[in-house]
């Protein structure tokens, strides 16, 4: 079975998350903060991690960082709300210099989430 | 400014009369003094009160004349000598005044405009907040209701509710787009471009999507204009004044006209300026709307049509590359926007600089 690790502070968003991939047949994991990922990651090894980038304890880019400095081979998944935004160190384009496999802009629709999933994946 | 009177001339050459008879008449240094220190005072009324530089001669010919018919015993070579120092006196306080009040009015402009760039950026900053705390909840809300749509018969009417409650999450992620889009002022990577073939490709994109009543020129056959932007910036900002206008324009026969000119200065700029222009015969906007037309949100279409940050968007573009943005506008004769950016020094069109055209 396939497992996704879901990181986001944000408690409603993270249990609709887990709620929809449950859904569609993925074992899920979920971390309410960057720091917590890292520890889980400790233990485990998902097959696919969904992040948020903006999170105030341990922020998604710094998971991110982590991750590739340790050459983790897991694909991630960028998401945040902000497309672009004024403070250029918390976006989803400086995720993607940083070479997460897929970017996703809140709001999205379950039929993006899915293609997203199936691309990364791959 | 705030005493005057029906007949501000009047007075003051009634009072430099009174001074000049002084001069004329007395052998004493201290009245003469008295006298040119009146004489300075009223130079800088006459600044005060917005009279143009040449009164000054004037009110001096009218009080010599006034002296001359008053004292015709008056030797005219001791007379001569007298008055020129009032007339001096008055010119040089009228210069020192001028200046000042040139000088304090340029400070106000750029308070004024400084201002609004900072109300601007204010806003921006707080839009991007809420913007992006907007989209995480809207997540969750399309999110679930995605969830229920699983859980409801399809024909149902629980399923036409979700349907309805989708469709205005999508608006609402729509409108934060917006939002997030007004919060970027800052270029990203504006390099020198030429915005001649950017306006040519934005106006064939436009007439594909226009109301066929409604034509789009391109007015003349600009030379190469360059500044320093992105390629999309200037489509957007074309695009956005365009869309504008046909909206303006309605169900009337239609012309939108977009120019490009190189200005060599303008007022508020004494370097050579591109400037942008797109002029429609709408429906024109009225008086006591135009001061509010690039504040965000403020819109006067439909709800649905327009988010209202179109304008506010186009005037964060065009003050982040450094430019103006203008507006003229006649109730029931049509509306134009002028775009000033920078040119780029030695690529503009060579003497075509004019004064625009109404």
């Amino acid at each position: 079975m396939t497992t996704i690790l879901i990181v986001d502070d944000d408690d409603t968003f993270r249990t609709m998350l887990q709620e929809m991939l449950s859904r569609e047949g993925f074992h899920i994991l979920t971390a309410g903060s960057g720091g917590q990922a890292l520890k889980l990651l400790n233990t485990q090894t998902p097959d696919l991690i969904i992040t948020d980038i903006l999170m105030p304890d341990g922020d998604g880019i710094e998971l991110i960082t982590t991750l590739k400095q340790k050459n983790s081979p897991i694909p991630i998944i960028a998401m945040s709300g902000g497309r672009r935004s004024i403070s250029l160190e918390f976006n989803l384009e400086s995720a993607e210099l940083m070479g997460v496999k897929a970017t996703l802009a809140k709001p999205f629709s379950r039929e993006t989430l899915r293609r997203v999933i199936e691309d990364a994946l791959r | 400014m705030a005493e005057s009177t029906t007949n501000p001339m009047g007075e003051i050459t009634a009072s430099y009369t009174r001074l000049l008879l002084q001069v004329a008449l007395s052998d004493d240094p201290l009245t003469t003094e008295q006298a040119l220190i009146e004489a300075a005072a009223l130079g800088q009324e006459m600044v005060n009160r917005e009279l143009p530089l040449e009164e000054v001669s004037e009110v001096h010919h009218a009080a010599l004349v006034a002296l001359a018919k008053a004292h015709p015993e008056l030797p005219l070579a001791i007379v001569a000598d007298r008055v020129t120092a009032p007339l001096m006196e008055a010119y040089m306080a009228y210069s020192l005044a001028f200046r000042e009040q040139v000088e304090q009015r340029t400070h106000a402009i750029l308070t004024a405009r400084l201002d609004q760039l900072r109300r601007l950026e204010a806003i921006g900053t707080l839009a991007a907040g809420v913007a992006h705390e907007f989209n995480n909840i809207l997540g969750s809300i399309i999110g679930f209701s995605e969830l229920l749509t699983d859980e409801i018969p399809a024909d149902s009417s629980g399923a036409r509710y979700l349907h309805h409650i989708l469709q205005s999450s999508f608006r609402a992620r729509d409108l934060t787009a917006g939002l997030l889009e007004f919060a970027r002022t800052m270029p990203e990577t504006p390099e020198p471009m030429d915005v001649v073939p950017a306006v040519r490709e934005t106006i064939e994109l436009l007439r594909a999507t226009l109301p066929a009543h409604i034509r789009l020129e391109l007015e003349g056959n600009p030379g190469p204009a360059w500044v320093m932007a992105e390629h999309n910036q200037i489509q957007q900002i074309i695009m956005n004044l365009c869309i504008n206008a046909a909206d303006a324009i309605q169900a009337r026969e239609g012309l939108i006209r977009v120019g490009i000119d190189a200005l060599t200065s303008t007022p508020e700029c004494a370097t050579p300026m591109i400037r942008l222009t797109v002029t429609d015969n709408g429906e024109g906007i009225p008086s006591e709307l135009q001061a509010r037309i690039f504040d965000p949100f403020f819109t006067t279409k439909p709800p649905g049509k327009g988010t209202g940050l179109g304008l506010s968007v186009i005037h964060g573009l065009v003050t982040g590359l450094g430019g103006h943005i203008g507006l003229e506008s006649t109730p029931g004769v049509g509306t134009r926007f002028s775009i000033d950016l920078p040119a780029l020094g030695g690529a503009g069109t060579p003497d075509t600089a004019q004064a625009p055209s109404p």
